[in-house]
């Protein structure tokens, strides 16, 4: 079996990419895929530690992140639509007429 | 003598989410939103459905230790109805009928008005869940049912770049900040087996020496994600501009019923969760640290701002640090003790007059928008003349904010700052202090433009929308009315806050 | 039985016309003859003969459950049975009846695509039959599926063949989004079904349909004692009535329903045929093919069958509603599709499961020759689907018109067309059970009934709304006056289903052998299916019956004569149709809704309340203001200016912070999380 610490790392491992890309990356579906990344960092950790303990909370939990995921990609595909509308492009660091 | 269900103690809640459904059905039977008034008015009565209920629970003392029922739990203690839920969500109530009272003019003559509705309704849903959420799982769902919403509100003028940039960045700052909690969550269940609260308090209080850090990590992330909600630092970037660039009424909406939200659960679950000595995290420390931070941002960002909205924004964000005082000073006394319901206690009153002034100062941004007189202090010059009770509002919302003495935002700084400096945190204290006195600055131009300074130019007010007025004077008049009536309220807010506390 | 061998082919011959279109779509245009159509309908009626064949296979007594590929097994835990994710057949009267429906439909559909697509010149139409024929295949894999997992796959294809299908004129401005908007309600609801399988197959262990080792079988021997099944702490009535609902989330999204029947109007986007095929007779159906394909699942749980029967009833009544005041013709046709299936529905829900398959097989032929009917006057005034401008096409395309009239006739329930006698049975069903069921439950069936026997008058009444507007009257436009003409390949599937709408219902007029004491309900037969097949039993109407009856669910029937209700519901329908011709059928028809909307306005411009509100502000505020005035020039600015002129410096630098990139932000973000996190490790000391 393999030990649960590596589960752990892997976990913070898909995360820390996840940020990687969040960081790097001014498109903004490149931002939600990594968004996407560190929510199934969480997935990784809640479906290990669900057998870890025996129990199926985490397995569960860890399909309602799937969906939420999944309900949050909507909605962003639909803002990064009128982004592009409005500034005939999808790149995040394009719209910057509010700030200080 | 009636027994209801157990499950009927959620009628806050559910009032919202049926009137959400029942919009859409209005929506479906005459898509063309030709019947303005029959929405608007759907959503208020919901809302006030919900505000019956809550009020009702919390006088007949269901869900509550005094002379009541006890806290009712729910679907495997998944949920919870104690007085606190109850009390927040009377407070999103309020909000959300307010706020509903004034899109009705904000929307004339927009597309979408029942979705927008439906929206608020579902993400005020979402608000009144959070406020019951007794396990990890339904905190965070419920926190995205109540964010989802708000995203696409916030996009709603979707022409308008500043809404659709607003709503871009409130929602990669919100997606970033839910995949850090989903991710704490993830830490805390892989510490502790459990997302339930009180069996993830007793896990953590029998942890093995090598998971410590795990938890730790976990709850630190978990408070980030409630930051987020909060529009607490270091998360609060998306709030200046969401609130800015959003339609007035759900910069209203999300700066009161969201951010009120955010922390019912942050409460909830730091106090029930996360034992302080065994948590790994002295949470305290790192709430003091937010508070004082986050206030001090805040304030000094609001003071050199150009647009009363963004004014507005930042102010937003310095409450919020006020508000964390709360948690913050929450145990200085004995563990148990009444002085960390008294806290707590404040920090939730607070909230609950916070509700009122906060949505009412937005929603005259609202109505000033809708006559089009321009973003900045000096546009707002001599409408004191022109529209003198709205302005009279205005002008209460802005002292009752800074804290000034004959308003309700006067009793609820007070009664936090003394359970501050009771429970032996005096400095947290002089820092609001301070914050507060520089408040009163920028808040007080907005009452020099309002009343003193000449208009620039001439201009005339394009009528006067009803369903705004009456918003903004309500919202005007329950902040008044707090002044005499903050007795039961911080009575109210303590009891429950005492009831949390194990 | 050599019928059975073949039965794979049945779907693999669509996909094999897939295939070949998808290679000439990808090669170019024009490689096939007529764009790939007549791969599609040699294969469509391929897939006919063989479902014939199994049809007479089936009805000599024969059906077959196996399991033909197996893709995965998974290591069973000691004393348990390992799980098993498998592809297999599972042909009864059912899936066997449906079979025909579908590829019958299909062939017409194909048939009928080359006078509305190739006709009509248009492009890309390999990639059109191609989403055609792997629509097919789909829809037939998911009616043969033999488990709910291989179900839920091809119930997954066909949304997808939706999706591209509406979206199919993807460069305008409307279909993809009405595309997305499909996908993704639909998809809302198909997140609760896969949440169902997984409880199926963690509560059972086993997705099988039918056999001893299935999930309804084992859930009625759970119920009665005999077994036990991990319910997951629950009672398990409770978790059977939770997993059941679960599964529901899947059939509203799919066939539309309410709350989740948005997306169905909007989809009228896609080309006519593809609305005929997918959003009227097949793939909508595919929500109640699953309730009636397990059944006896829901028969052992009154809880799912009461929301079943009111999400019905409700949704039947409000979509007939809408469909009265639509100005789109295949508006029109989207509600009453919508209104259909809740009529089906309720008939699930009210234990009329013989009833609701009944109005299935009737409700796809007559509606599938509605939509094509509207297809081909569509064609004729050059795709304007608007019926104000249309009238008076009666005498310049009679085919389509005396067609359309026995589909509008059958689908308003006028006796003797197939539509009577299969709604008529629904509300028999709703109504007898009703009755007969003790305690809330019945109430339900009551209330449920009340909506569908009310939603019969607006069908009546918005069908021939419809009819008259677009074939009675003067012509209103240029376009009407002079069509464009349709040709063999529109009238032919035309004639085809018109029969079939007036005819269908003969398979099982109920009312006519209780009448006269005969034996004629054919139907009811057929869906008692063969005697002496082991795995039958429990999928036969007879079985079913026995549930719903028994102590568990407690559903019986009153004892009526089915000729009252029969001759109300006929004569609501007739009064509907009769205020559709008092109102639109003689002379110039007038916008009656117009008038309706603008008496309700008017009641909404009531402002009387600014006037006073005005007058309270001039008189009682400005005086205060004026004293607030004072107080500003003498305290507030001096003092206020004096406390904070060394904060402004300040904080003018912390608002630089906020830069406008939101990229920024998010590194600040993690910046911030990162300090929090290292600076607590180390004062936790769990760090370092």
């Amino acid at each position: 079996m393999v030990p649960a610490e590596w589960y752990l790392i892997l976990a913070a491992a898909v995360f820390c990419i996840g940020v990687f890309g969040l960081l790097t990356r001014q498109n903004a579906l490149l931002f939600l895929m990594s968004v996407e990344l560190m929510l199934n960092a969480a997935n990784i950790n809640l479906a290990a530690f669900s057998y870890y303990w025996g129990n199926v909370t985490g397995q569960t939990f860890g399909l309602f992140v799937m969906a939420l995921a999944a309900a949050e990609v909507a909605v962003g595909i639909g803002i990064i639509l009128v982004l592009y509308r409005n500034f005939s492009a999808v790149d995040v660091t394009d719209a910057t007429t509010m700030r200080w | 003598m009636v027994v209801y269900p157990d499950w009927a103690a959620l009628a806050p809640a559910l009032a919202l989410a049926v009137t959400g459904l029942v919009l859409l059905l209005i929506d479906s039977v005459d898509p063309d939103d030709s019947r303005p008034g029959l929405l608007a008015g759907t959503a208020v009565v919901g809302t006030l459905v919900s505000l019956g209920y809550a009020g009702w629970f919390l006088a007949s003392g269901t869900g509550q230790v005094d002379g009541g029922t006890g806290a009712i739990s729910l679907y495997r203690d998944a949920l919870v109805v104690d007085g606190m839920a109850l009390f927040f969500q009377a407070v999103f109530a309020v909000v959300t009928a307010l706020v509903c009272i004034a899109s009705y003019d904000y929307l004339k003559e927009r597309a979408y008005q029942a979705e927008f509705y439906s929206l608020v309704m579902f993400a005020a849903t979402g608000m009144a869940v959070m406020a019951t959420a007794n396990s990890l799982a339904t905190a965070f769902i419920a926190l995205e049912l109540a964010s989802l919403p708000s995203y696409a509100l916030v996009a709603f003028l979707k022409h308008n770049r500043g809404s659709v940039e607003a709503s871009l960045k409130y929602f990669l700052i919100g997606a970033l900040s839910s995949a850090v909690f989903a991710f704490g969550i993830s830490l805390v269940y892989a510490a502790t087996g459990s997302l339930l609260l009180a069996d993830v308090a007793s896990a953590l209080s029998a942890l093995d020496g090598g998971l410590t850090g795990v938890a730790a990590i976990g709850v630190l992330m978990v408070a980030g994600g409630f930051a987020f909600k909060t529009a607490s630092v270091p998360f609060h970037f998306w709030a200046p501009e969401a609130y800015e660039g959003a339609p007035a009424p759900i910069s209203a909406f999300l700066s009161s019923a969201s951010k009120a939200a955010g922390f019912a659960v942050l409460f909830r679950v730091f106090t029930t969760a996360f034992p302080l000595d065994a948590a790994g995290v002295d949470w305290m420390l790192l709430f003091q640290v937010l508070a004082v931070v986050t206030m001090t941002l805040g304030n000094f960002a609001a003071a050199t701002q150009e647009t009363v909205k963004r004014m507005l924004a930042y102010s937003s964000i310095g409450h919020a640090g006020y508000a964390l005082i709360g948690l913050a000073a929450w145990s200085g006394g004995a563990p148990g003790s009444v002085e960390n319901g008294a806290v707590l206690g404040a920090s939730m009153a607070h909230l609950l007059v916070y509700g009122f002034m906060n949505t009412g100062a937005f929603l005259f941004v609202a109505l000033a928008e809708q006559w089009d007189v321009g973003r900045t202090f000096e546009d707002y010059a001599g409408l004191g003349s022109r529209a003198p009770m709205a302005s009279v509002a205005m002008t209460v919302f802005m002292f009752s904010l800074a804290g000034v003495p004959p308003f309700g935002g006067f009793f609820s700084k007070l009664f936090l700052f003394a359970g501050a400096v009771d429970a032996g945190f005096w400095w947290l204290a002089a820092v609001g202090v301070v914050n507060s006195t520089l408040s009163l600055y920028y808040y007080s131009r907005v009452v020099k433009a309002l009343w003193v300074d000449d208009p620039v130019g001439e201009f005339e007010l394009g009528g006067t929308p009803t369903g705004l007025y009456v918003a903004v004077v309500f919202a005007a008049v329950g902040t008044l009315l707090l002044l005499p009536g903050f007795a039961p309220v911080i009575e109210t807010a303590q009891s429950v806050a005492a009831a949390l506390v194990p | 039985m050599a019928a059975f061998d073949y039965a794979p082919a049945i779907v693999l011959l669509p996909f094999v016309s897939f295939l070949v279109s998808l290679g000439a779509a990808l090669y170019g245009d024009d490689v096939l003859p007529k764009g790939g159509a007549l791969a599609g309908i040699v294969a469509t009626a391929g897939s006919l003969i063989l479902s014939l064949w199994v049809f007479f296979t089936v009805s000599a007594g024969n059906v077959y459950n196996q399991t033909i590929y197996t893709w995965t097994t998974g290591a069973g835990a000691a004393g348990e049975e390992a799980l098993e994710l498998t592809f297999g057949l599972l042909l009864d009267p059912l899936s066997s009846m449906m079979l025909i429906i579908v590829s019958l439909v299909a062939l017409l559909v194909h048939v009928f695509s080359l006078g509305y697509m190739n006709d009509e010149g248009e492009t890309g139409l390999p990639r059109y039959y191609a989403g055609l024929g792997l629509f097919s295949a789909s829809m037939l894999g998911f009616v043969v599926a033999h488990n709910i997992l291989m179900a839920f796959m091809f119930f997954e294809l066909v949304g997808l063949c939706s999706f591209l299908l509406i979206g199919f004129w993807f460069r305008e401005p409307g279909p993809p989004s009405a595309a997305k908007k499909a996908f993704l309600v639909t998809r809302f609801g198909d997140y609760f079904f896969l949440v169902g399988v997984v409880a199926i197959f963690a509560t059972f262990g086993t997705g099988r349909f039918a056999g001893a080792e299935s999930f309804p079988v084992l859930a009625e021997e759970v119920l009665a004692g005999e077994v036990a099944v991990n319910t997951f702490g629950f009672a398990p009535t409770t978790w059977f009535t939770v997993v059941g609902l679960l599964v529901l989330g899947g059939v509203i999204g799919k066939s539309a329903q309410f709350p989740l029947h948005t997306w169905l109007p909007d989809a009228m986007e896609g080309p006519t045929p593809v609305s005929a095929l997918i959003h009227a007779a097949t793939m909508v159906a595919a929500g109640v093919y699953l309730v009636a394909r397990m059944y006896g699942f829901y028969a052992v749980s009154p809880t799912a069958l009461a929301v079943i029967a009111l999400v019905g009833g409700f949704t039947a009544l409000v979509a007939a509603t809408m469909g009265v005041v639509k100005r789109e013709i295949k508006q029109v046709l989207a509600y009453s599709t919508i209104s259909q299936y809740g009529y089906m529905m309720l008939a699930l829900g009210a234990g009329g499961y013989v009833a609701a398959t009944f109005h299935l097989l009737t409700h796809a032929f007559f509606k599938a020759l509605l939509f094509l009917g509207a297809g081909s006057v569509i064609i004729a005034m050059h795709h304007n689907e608007n019926m104000w401008d249309m009238g008076g096409l009666k005498d310049r395309m009679p085919v389509t018109y005396w067609t359309f009239l026995s589909g509008s006739l059958a689908l308003a329930g006028i006796i003797p067309f197939a539509g009577f006698w299969s709604k008529d049975e629904v509300l028999y069903e709703a109504l007898v059970h009703g009755l007969g069921t003790d305690g809330g439950l019945g109430t339900i069936f009551l209330v449920a009934y009340a909506f569908g026997l009310l939603a019969v008058f607006f069908t009546g009444f918005y069908t021939f709304r419809m009819v008259f507007l677009t074939f009675h009257g003067d012509a209103r436009t240029g376009q009407a006056r002079d069509p464009e003409g349709v040709g063999w390949n529109v009238k032919g599937p035309l004639a085809v289903l018109g029969v079939l709408a007036a005819v269908t219902g003969f398979v099982n007029m109920t009312p006519v052998a209780d009448l006269f004491d005969l034996d004629i309900e054919y139907l009811h037969r057929w869906l008692e299916g063969p005697e002496g097949v082991e795995f039958m039993s429990a999928l036969s109407a007879h079985h079913y019956l026995e549930l719903l009856e028994s102590d568990v669910t407690g559903i019986h029937a009153a004892e009526l004569d089915p000729l009252i209700p029969g001759g109300v519901s006929l004569l609501l329908a007739l009064a509907g149709v009769g205020l559709a011709y008092a109102l639109y059928g003689r002379g110039e028809p007038e916008e009656y809704t117009a008038k309706l909307g603008g008496v309700q306005d008017l009641l909404y411009n009531n402002y009387y309340q600014d006037e006073y509100q005005v007058a309270i502000a001039e008189r009682v505020v400005l005086p205060l203001s004026r004293a607030a005035d004072k107080f500003d020039q003498s305290g507030v600015d001096g003092v206020v200016n004096g406390v904070s002129s060394v904060s402004l410096f300040s904080g003018s630098r912390v608002r630089r912070v906020q830069t406008g990139l939101v990229s920024n932000y998010a590194a600040l973000v993690t910046l911030g999380l990162t300090v929090l996190l290292v600076a607590f490790g180390i004062y936790g000391g769990w760090l370092l």
